[in-house]
This record gives C-alpha cells, structure tokens and sequence, in this order.
C-alpha cells in the first residue's frame, strides 16, 4: 500500500497468478485475483465520494482483507492514507484525524461495503501540523502513544520500497512463502509481515484482532496454512512455543519489540528445528536498523541487536554527548535508508530528529535508547534512557532488573516500574507472572534477585501471581498502567 | 521468645512485605541480603524498636548484624530490652 511499486506488483500478481492465496483471515483465503477485484470496486466507490486528495483519508486499521483492499484503493487513487489503531477511542481519533486535516474516516464491512464519515476542517486543532504531500508519503503510521495522543509518523514511498528491498532479499522471501501477521495493522511490523509480503506475492496469513492470544488458534494457523516465516513479540513466541509444539515448515523466524530471555530463546530452538532466527531492532520513526542472527543453542545469558543494516549509521553518544569510537555505552542515535522525514508535528522534532552529531551528512533520530558497543562491533540494548533512575542515589536500570528478574525458571514474565519515593528518590516495584504449576514466592524471586543485582537494584516490592501482566495494544507489557495501580493501591 | 518472634515477623510483614506472600518467610531469611530491609529500612527498624520496646534509640547500634533476619531481630531486643520489673 504504502507505494506505487507496491501496487504495481499487485496488478502484476493478480494478472500472472490470479489463484494464488494473497491473504487468509478467519479461515478465509482471498486470491491476488479477488484482492485486485476488490480493490477495483473500493476504488470505483472512492472516487465516487470524490475526496479531495490534497487531504488525507483516515482508516482505522482492522485487520481484514476488505480493509487490506480500501488501503490499496485508496493509495492507488492517489490518496494518503492515515492508519491508526482500531480501538482508539473517539476523543483521540477525532484528535488525529483532526491534526493530520484528514477528509474522511472511512471503514469497510465484510461484504466490501464502503462506508464514510466526513472530517469536518479544523484548523486550529491542526496547527503546527505539517500538511502531508501524496506524491512522498502515502501512509501516515502513528507511534503506540503509550501516553497521550499518538504522534503521527508519515512514511515516505521510497522508504518503504527501500525497506521491502532490504526485507525480501535478507529474510530470502519470496511467492513461496506464507507469513504469519501477528502485529496490528496500523503497526509498522506490518510493513513486513503484510506490506512487503504482497509485494512479493507471498501468502500472508492475518492473525484476527480478537484471537491474539489464543494459543491454541495461533498454532493452528502456523501449522495449517504452512507458515514460513514468523515475526513478533516475545508474547507470541511464548505462546507458540507452549506444548512442546513444533514447526518444521518455518524457516524465518523473528524476535522483535523485546528482549528475549534465553529460556524462551532455548524453547524456540526446540519448536522451529528448521528455522533461522534473527534479533531485530527498531522504531516506529526509522523502521528496522539493527539484525542479529541468533543460535538459540549458542545464546549466551543476553541477545545483542547485533549491528546496523546495511546502509543504517549508528552513533553512539556517551554522557557527555561526544561521539564514541570504539567500545562504551551510550545512548544510540541512528540514520536508515527507511526513516520519516520527521513527526506531522513540527515542534516534536526538535532534539530528536537532529542533524549527525559526527558532522557528517543526513539526519539522525535521537533513540532514547541506551546500547553497549563491545570490541567486535556488536551492540548491546541496555534499555532506554528514561529506564534510568536515581534509587538511593545510585544510578539504577529499571531494565537490567526486569531481566534479571525474568531470567528466574518460574518467571514467565516480569515488569519492573521505578516509583517516586520521597526518601530514595524513587523505589522500584516488580510485577511477575510466574509459570503454572510452580511455586514462586517473592521471597524467593528476591533471593534470585539477590545473586545477580547490586544491593540498590533490588526491588523494594515484589507482587508475584498468577495472571498475565496487562499489555499496551502492542503486546509489551504496560508498565505505566502497572504504576499508575500500584501508586493507587499505596494511597488508598 | 516464640511470641516476640511471631511480634517482628508480623512487624516485618507489614511494613516490608505489604500484600506479598510471606508462607515462605523463615526467622532465619537474610532481610537485608535480599533487599526487603535496606539502608532506610534500617533505620525505620531501629525507630520501631525503640518505640515498641522501650530501647532508648542511642543503646540501638544501627549494625546490620542485628537486623539480618527476623530472629536476629528478636534476639536483639530480647538481649537489649529493661527487664520487665
């Protein structure tokens, strides 16, 4: 969707290879041939509504073949499309929708009915928003918002196409194979998982919004369309990997969005005895900018993101914001082939899309994230720069914890937040789910802890139970919602 | 003994281990080494004690020895506390 090669390569899928399978949803499989046709029809019922293309359309990203089909339409008439998730309330959609001067929102039902409601013009809403130019970018991606209104991010054509080159030729794609699309629609994994897996002309198998996590349908699904290639968070690679399930037809597996334990790591090994596994790393505003390939029978304690794509520059900026040469750790910035040209909003930019702090050409997106560069070149996630807080004056990785803490057997999962404290500056609390069928106690998750962390890095409370973290739409587990309730629960 | 033992395990549960599950809590178990009490705990302790023994806080040495575990705790207070007349 995301540009006019794509849909070129689309026409040219459905004339050469109508019967081929483009996408199966809910046990549904829609043909290159169907896709095309259906495409065709939204396109017609588009121009009908003649919209003015100057602005851009809005469609929520429900993630069906009909939606797949509008997006097409709408990016093949000349249109930009803004994406954003679903189940944004109606506050925040009118927001966006507002801020990027969209025209329309519009949705599609299951029987390819176009349905629209106009965007009345608000321009003091959209102040300070940049207007959107169709002939750079035709597709407005918006960050997971984890507090506020999401920042809308417009990906440029080009990027994109550069993007789906570097993808097909690394992961070896190609019409063979058939890809698991796990992520939702409006996020930017769905660049590779959907995006440039039609422009291959590969199957791309959707998980159903509401089925994400059951367990049982997503390894049916891997198992009964021949998935190949797999992407996603640790969440999902959790729960394909239960039951000692296996799957031998995937060849491409990739761990994203988080850092993988290596009992998990150990486990995937076990379950896609065919497949190669790649570490891959990066953001909304630059897509993909680091890959390592992991040996889950070879992995040390902790996965590196291994080193930038070809044709990504990576700086790392120590404390004092000078550039290091060799070895050290300090916050990443980085420059891809495939980055924005910048947020919609115009002030949000400054200080983070910044010109290359080495004085060298193009510009650089500031990450926030905190990397170690060893003596081989490869690089280390230490976690985020706003993880780092001050416990009794000594300078903590909130991060570090959490990965310590999840490192335990019994730990399935584990969130550690820092808490302001008006003593220690801030304490830190750890939510932990552990597995079923052990008996983890917090005293004994603390005494783990105890081995591998400094005295000052020990959380201050640990609630261990039974029931899965809450999760930020996304997958990860939603640390701000874990500290807004657990502030609560001490005031009250 | 067994009583003021049971006194400082419900004292430690209550301030440190609020809404945790503490069956697993020995007299024996290091508070210290294992983060539950630490340097401002300490001294959160020490204040306690002295109020609910009557310790005078300067007869307390804040020596982590004496608070590493529940019955170290207890053993403290036991040696340090007036007699009761």
């Amino acid at each position: 969707m995301p540009s006019l090669r794509l849909c070129d390569a689309l026409a040219g899928h459905a004339r050469q290879r109508p019967e081929a399978v483009a996408l199966v949803w809910g046990g549904r499989r829609t043909t290159y041939r169907r896709l095309a046709d259906l495409a065709d029809e939204l396109a017609s019922a588009l121009d009908r509504l003649d919209l003015d293309r100057r602005r851009p359309l809005c469609v929520p990203a429900h993630k069906t073949p009909e939606t797949i089909a509008l997006l097409i339409a709408a990016f093949r008439s000349g249109h930009t499309v803004l994406t954003p998730s679903p189940g944004l309330g109606a506050a925040v959609l009118g927001t966006l929708t507002a801020q990027a001067r969209c025209s329309a929102v519009l949705t599609v039902d299951d029987r390819g009915a176009l349905h629209h409601d106009d965007v009345p013009q608000d321009e003091a809403a959209a102040d300070g928003f940049d207007t959107v130019d169709p002939s750079v970018s035709r597709l407005l991606l918006t960050t997971s918002g984890s507090t506020g209104t999401p920042k809308i991010v417009p990906v440029a054509a080009d990027a994109f196409d550069r993007f789906a080159a570097w993808a097909g030729s690394h992961f070896h794609l190609t019409e063979q194979d058939a890809l698991l699309s796990y992520a939702p629609l409006n996020f930017d994994l769905s660049l590779l998982d959907v995006w440039t897996g039609l422009r291959l002309g590969a199957t791309v198998v959707l998980v159903e919004e509401d089925s994400s996590t059951d367990a049982r349908h997503l390894r049916e699904l891997v198992t009964a369309h021949g998935i190949t290639f797999v992407q996603g968070v640790p969440m999902l690679h959790r729960l394909l990997t239960g039951d000692d399930a296996r799957y031998p037809g995937v060849r491409t597996v990739v761990l994203t969005g988080d850092t993988v334990p290596r009992p998990l790591l150990t486990r995937l090994g076990a379950a896609f005895p065919g497949a190669r596994f790649h570490n891959v790393f990066g953001c909304t505003e630059t897509n993909d900018s680091f890959v390592h390939e992991v040996d889950p029978g070879a992995a040390g304690e902790r996965t590196p993101i291994g080193r930038p794509l070809p044709g990504v520059r990576a700086l790392v900026l120590d404390d004092e914001g000078q550039v290091l040469d060799g070895p050290g750790t300090g916050e990443l910035y980085v420059s891809t082939p495939f980055q924005t040209a910048g947020y919609l909003e115009r002030r949000r930019n400054e200080g983070v899309f910044v010109p290359a702090p080495d004085g060298s050409e193009g510009v650089f997106y500031r990450t926030g994230d905190v990397v170690s560069r060893d003596a081989e070149g490869l690089h280390w996630l230490e976690g985020r720069t706003d993880f780092q807080v001050k416990v009794r004056g000594v300078r903590t990785n909130v991060q570090e914890v959490e990965n310590v803490l999840a490192a335990h057997p019994d730990v399935a999962e584990a969130a550690v937040v820092a808490l302001p404290d008006p003593e220690a500056g801030y304490r830190l609390h750890a939510q932990v789910t552990r597995r079923p069928g052990t008996a983890l106690t917090s005293l004994r998750l603390r005494t783990h802890g105890a081995a591998h962390l400094p005295r000052h890095a020990l959380p201050s409370s640990v609630q261990v139970g039974d029931t899965p973290l809450p999760r930020t739409a996304t997958g990860k587990p939603d640390r701000n919602l874990i500290k807004a309730l657990r502030q609560k629960g001490h005031h009250a | 003994m067994s009583t003021l033992v049971d006194e400082i395990r419900s004292y430690v549960v209550t301030e440190f281990l609020d809404g945790e599950d503490t069956s697993d809590l020995t007299p024996d178990f290091d508070l210290i080494a294992n983060g539950v009490v630490d340097s401002l705990g300490l001294v959160r302790v020490v204040s306690h004690l002295s109020r609910a023994y009557a310790i005078p806080v300067d007869d307390i040495p804040l020596k982590p020895e004496h608070f590493r575990s529940i019955a170290a705790i207890a053993g403290f207070v036991e040696s340090a506390r007036p007699a009761v007349v």
